[in-house]
């Protein structure tokens, strides 16, 4: 029932190196919550499936634990049900979940031959027999990209995490969406290997899609924790980036940079639950002295929160991916497996690569100016509201969850070979080659990438010389002994205040104007305009909103479609019990064919066939004639 | 070792010569009277001197942050190729690195723009992130070319390697690699068609507006480290793209250098006489074209082999 093989430890460890820090944040932000019975039990549910799941030796725990780890979030987003939005989130997120476990059953279905008890172990046998192995792949992506949030199947995420409480959003984003990553590497190692070039192909589309696409909505979006969620997009984005590269160089044969990027991806995956878990803490904490989830509405809280807005900085600094930090470390792992594919042969294939490069450093750019627009427009300059004047430091529990984040972060900057070693040994214990060897040749200073002519990088030189010189130089100022005086700031002859500064949506302005095609913004501007003169005015309002593409076009298609096909069987049928009778007849007919198809054999004669049947049928029987 | 730091040395103390004499030769072209080259450390020295201006409204990032923009930029001078051969240098640092080491450095000077609470440092910070997003594709495409030619990411050995093995096989990827590399190089230190060095005026700045609240000891960090981020493109230019000189005796090849230095600088006040600054939002078209000009070279490397 159970299995501790390597990888699965690791997982334990992440979800425990996770989870820790947040019992502490979560005991502070206790007194908040008024159903404590409630939130307390579906809280420990939450993490004890959690590691259940990656612990599950059979496909009917792992589906039990599964469910149950879905179950538990999804009651937990309803911790605070006072709004409709809230409750329509959770909603959604319910449908998402299950709208993936649909297709994990149905993985699981076929690989265990209807016998859910199982073990990992003997999957790979029965998949291999089957006849369709890519309809498999599908149904394991569908089935995790759902909970890890991927696209187009994201748009979940920025709904459901910022309604669950801090601590939860926390968890949900820095470890859930981890576990469903932890699944992609147990089945596709376990029981689809060996993969054709197309599926790692299309992973590393998925995965350079959803790092561009959730960086440009978080870059759009004023509700903080919403902007987080965006970006636990981006960087599943990155996870699955390195993923697919690791793919297509083992179907390409070369399995020392194949491994590498495995690695790279797993580094991602726990840094990305690292800084994440933190920047959310750090959001609860301004959320819960604000009471409010716009960022139009804070400002200045590095005065009055001085342990947030470091531990904010830190882990902003690391999503920046900016050196020496542990984000960049696997960003850079990663660029540096992409680099390898110089070493392919196939020329189109060599081709295609750098634009998933450029998909990357796109992302690298623009999630800089995310976070400088998050802290910058959070911590910085004046407070923009009255909640935002009187905020304080949030009590000693919380900033002790927070500390203990910081210092995960800090761990994997700076005993990175050590969690390298790790992520190795999950390599070799997938049946891969050991690098670790590689990477660190002869010290664990330097980090080097397996790519002949690839880079090295030093982390702990860097933090030093970098450390050093900033002391040197604040050292200088110090015995400079300069006369300092304190002034307001020149607001051109006006008062200073905090209406004069830029806010978040000026800040995004130019690349929301630049990306006009994709954002498609509703604006709204009202202004009261002084004895008609355009340019006077007393007052003035602009508010500008983005619905993201995909739900604006893809699901809400799938609904309109949805409706215009009910309607038109609702016609059909016109309440005649023959209608009904011919449709319950072809639908049967559509079952049967389908099932020989998959089941069977598949030959495109009979598949003409039964199409033809199944034309003729419909258009005597249902359409009929037209009047 | 002795060449590697007075190498290093030479760099820091041409780095305000090389903004004066860019501005200079531009006054001189103009038909003004020009400044003196030795203006930068002028400036340098009156600012040292005077008291230093802190805003109310700001915290203590405004304390930190320049030391925090100057010295990623300082750290990224010893990872620097080296002009003298058999000069020593840093192995171990990659192309990657010093792009984030760069980018961490614009990274706290947004957040200092966002600290005064005054209007024009969020425009300052807003436009500088816009155009550092980018900025970002183009370098690290550009630098993979690079690295393929020369054999080795890491920038002291990609160095050595075009000095001494130039890859004439592939001249045509090299050519377009350099172009977008060129400008690069203007986007990054925010000279006209990007920014404007020298206007004050708010329509038309971005890095001017970030650091309008400083005076004192925290504008001069911050101009040298302007000063310290030109001579480092510079430099990068001068080592990868105009690979020659290396093989000369030491005083020979850094004077070669020095004046390699000088004719980028030249290339720049040219580029800045005859063109006008680009409104912010066509300045993505300039940096699309630095984009497609990397992609260019990889293609060409990977398909042509040119």
């Amino acid at each position: 029932m159970f299995q501790f093989d390597t990888l699965s430890l690791v997982f334990v460890a992440l979800i425990v190196l996770g989870a820790v820090p947040n019992l502490f944040y979560s005991s502070g932000y206790l007194p908040h919550i008024e159903r404590k019975a409630h939130y307390q039990l579906h809280y420990f549910t939450f993490i004890l499936s959690m590691l259940g799941v990656v612990v599950s030796a059979n496909a009917l725990a792992f589906l039990l634990f599964w469910e149950l780890m879905s179950l538990t979030s999804w009651q937990l987003i309803l911790t605070e049900a006072k709004e409709k939005k809230t409750i329509d989130a959770a909603k959604f997120y319910f449908i998402m979940t299950h709208f993936g476990f649909v297709f994990l059953l149905l993985f699981f279905l076929i690989v265990t031959d209807g016998d859910l008890e199982t073990g990992f172990a003997s999957m790979h046998g029965i998949a291999a027999k089957f006849t369709y192995p890519t309809l498999l792949f599908f149904f394991m992506l569908l089935g995790f990209l759902s909970k890890a949030g991927a696209v187009p199947l994201h748009v979940w995420l920025p709904y459901a995490h910022p309604e669950a409480p801090s601590p939860v959003s926390a968890l949900m984003s820095g470890v859930m969406l981890k576990v469903a990553i932890y699944g992609m590497f147990r089945f596709l190692f376990d029981v689809l290997y060996p993969w054709p070039l197309e599926w790692g192909i299309v992973i590393l589309v998925i995965g350079s899609l959803s790092s561009l696409i959730g960086v440009l909505y978080a870059l759009s979006e004023h509700d903080i924790k919403a902007l987080l969620a965006n970006h636990s997009i981006e960087n599943i984005g990155i996870i699955l980036i390195g993923f697919g590269m690791g793919m297509i160089f083992d179907s390409m044969h070369l399995k020392v940079l194949s491994s590498f990027a495995f690695i790279a991806a797993l580094f991602h995956t726990f840094n990305h639950m690292s800084f994440k878990s933190l920047l959310f803490m750090g959001a609860g904490s301004v959320l819960h002295q604000t009471h409010t989830k716009n960022i139009e509405k804070y400002g200045g809280l590095i005065k009055a929160m001085p342990v947030t807005a470091l531990t904010f900085l830190i882990a902003s600094v690391s999503i920046s991916a900016l050196p020496p930090s542990n984000g960049f470390l696997s960003e850079w792992m990663i660029f540096q497996s992409m680099l390898g594919s110089s070493h392919l042969d196939d020329t189109s294939l060599k081709l295609a690569i750098p634009f998933a490069i450029f998909a990357l450093a796109m992302t690298g750019g623009l999630a800089i100016a995310c976070f400088v627009k998050a802290y910058g427009i959070t911590f910085l300059g004046l407070h923009r509201s009255t909640n935002a004047k009187h905020a304080h430091e949030v009590n000693f529990l919380m900033r002790t969850g927070m500390l203990l984040m910081t210092a995960v972060v800090l761990s994997l900057m700076l005993f990175t070979p050590f969690y390298i070693g790790w992520f190795d040994e999950v390599l070799k214990g997938l049946g891969h080659l050991s690098v670790y060897a590689k990477i660190f040749p002869d010290t664990v200073w330097n980090m080097h990438s397996v790519a002949v002519h690839g880079g090295v990088v030093s982390p702990l030189v860097l933090l030093g010389a970098l450390l050093g010189v900033t002391a040197l130089l604040m050292f200088a100022y110090k015995a400079l002994k300069v006369k300092e005086r304190i002034h307001h700031t020149w607001g051109c002859g006006y008062r200073t205040s905090a209406k004069t500064q830029y806010t978040a949506t000026g800040f995004a302005g130019p690349i929301r104007r630049f990306f006009n095609w994709l954002y498609k913004p509703e604006e709204h501007l009202c202004k009261e305009t002084l004895a008609g003169h355009e340019s006077k005015f007393s007052s003035s309002h602009y508010e500008v909103h983005v619905k993201p593409l995909f739900e604006a076009s893809l699901y809400d298609s799938v609904g309109k479609a949805a409706n215009v096909l009910s309607y038109w069987v609702y016609r059909l049928s016109h309440f005649e019990q023959t209608r009904y009778a011919a449709m319950i007849f072809n639908l049967v007919l559509t079952v049967l064919f389908s099932y020989r198809i998959f089941a069977h054999e598949f030959s495109w004669a009979t598949f003409v066939l039964e199409g033809v049947v199944m034309i003729i049928s419909i258009k005597v029987l249902i359409i009929g004639d037209k009047k | 070792m002795i060449f590697y730091l007075f190498t290093i040395l030479i760099l820091l103390l041409l780095a305000p010569l090389l903004l004066s004499f860019i501005k200079a030769l531009k006054m001189y072209l103009l038909f003004k009277k020009p400044v003196s080259v030795f203006q930068g450390y002028r400036n340098f020295s009156k600012l040292m001197q005077k008291e230093t201006v802190i805003s109310e409204e700001s915290s203590r990032i405004t304390r930190v942050a320049p030391f925090l923009v100057l010295s990623p930029l300082l750290v990224t001078m010893f990872f620097l190729p080296p002009v003298v051969h058999g000069a020593f240098y840093v192995s171990f640092v990659d192309a990657f690195t010093l792009t984030g080491l760069i980018s961490l450095s614009t990274f706290f000077l947004m957040l200092l723009g966002l600290d005064s609470a005054s209007a024009f440092g969020g425009m300052g910070s807003s436009r500088e992130a816009f155009i550092a997003a980018l900025v970002e594709p183009a370098m690290v495409l550009t630098v993979f070319s690079v690295s393929m030619m020369a054999g080795d990411l890491g920038v002291g050995q990609a160095g050595v390697n075009l000095a001494m093995h130039f890859p004439k096989a592939h001249m045509a990827s090299f050519l377009f690699a350099g172009i977008s590399f060129f400008i690069l190089l203007i986007a990054e230190n925010g000279r006209i068609p990007v920014d404007n060095p020298e206007t004050h005026l708010e329509l038309t700045m971005v890095h001017e507006a970030m650091i309008l609240d400083l005076t004192g000891v925290y504008l001069a960090i911050i101009e040298t480290a302007a000063s310290v981020k030109f001579v480092i493109f510079a430099s990068l230019f001068a080592s990868l793209f105009m690979p020659f000189g290396l093989q000369y005796a030491a005083p020979a090849a850094m004077l070669l250098f020095v004046l390699k230095l000088f004719i980028i600088a030249a290339a720049v006040a040219l580029i800045e006489v005859n063109t006008a600054k680009l409104r912010l939002f066509k300045v993505p078209n300039l940096l699309g074209i630095a984009i497609v000009f990397a992609f260019l070279s990889l293609i060409t490397f990977y398909v042509l082999g040119a």
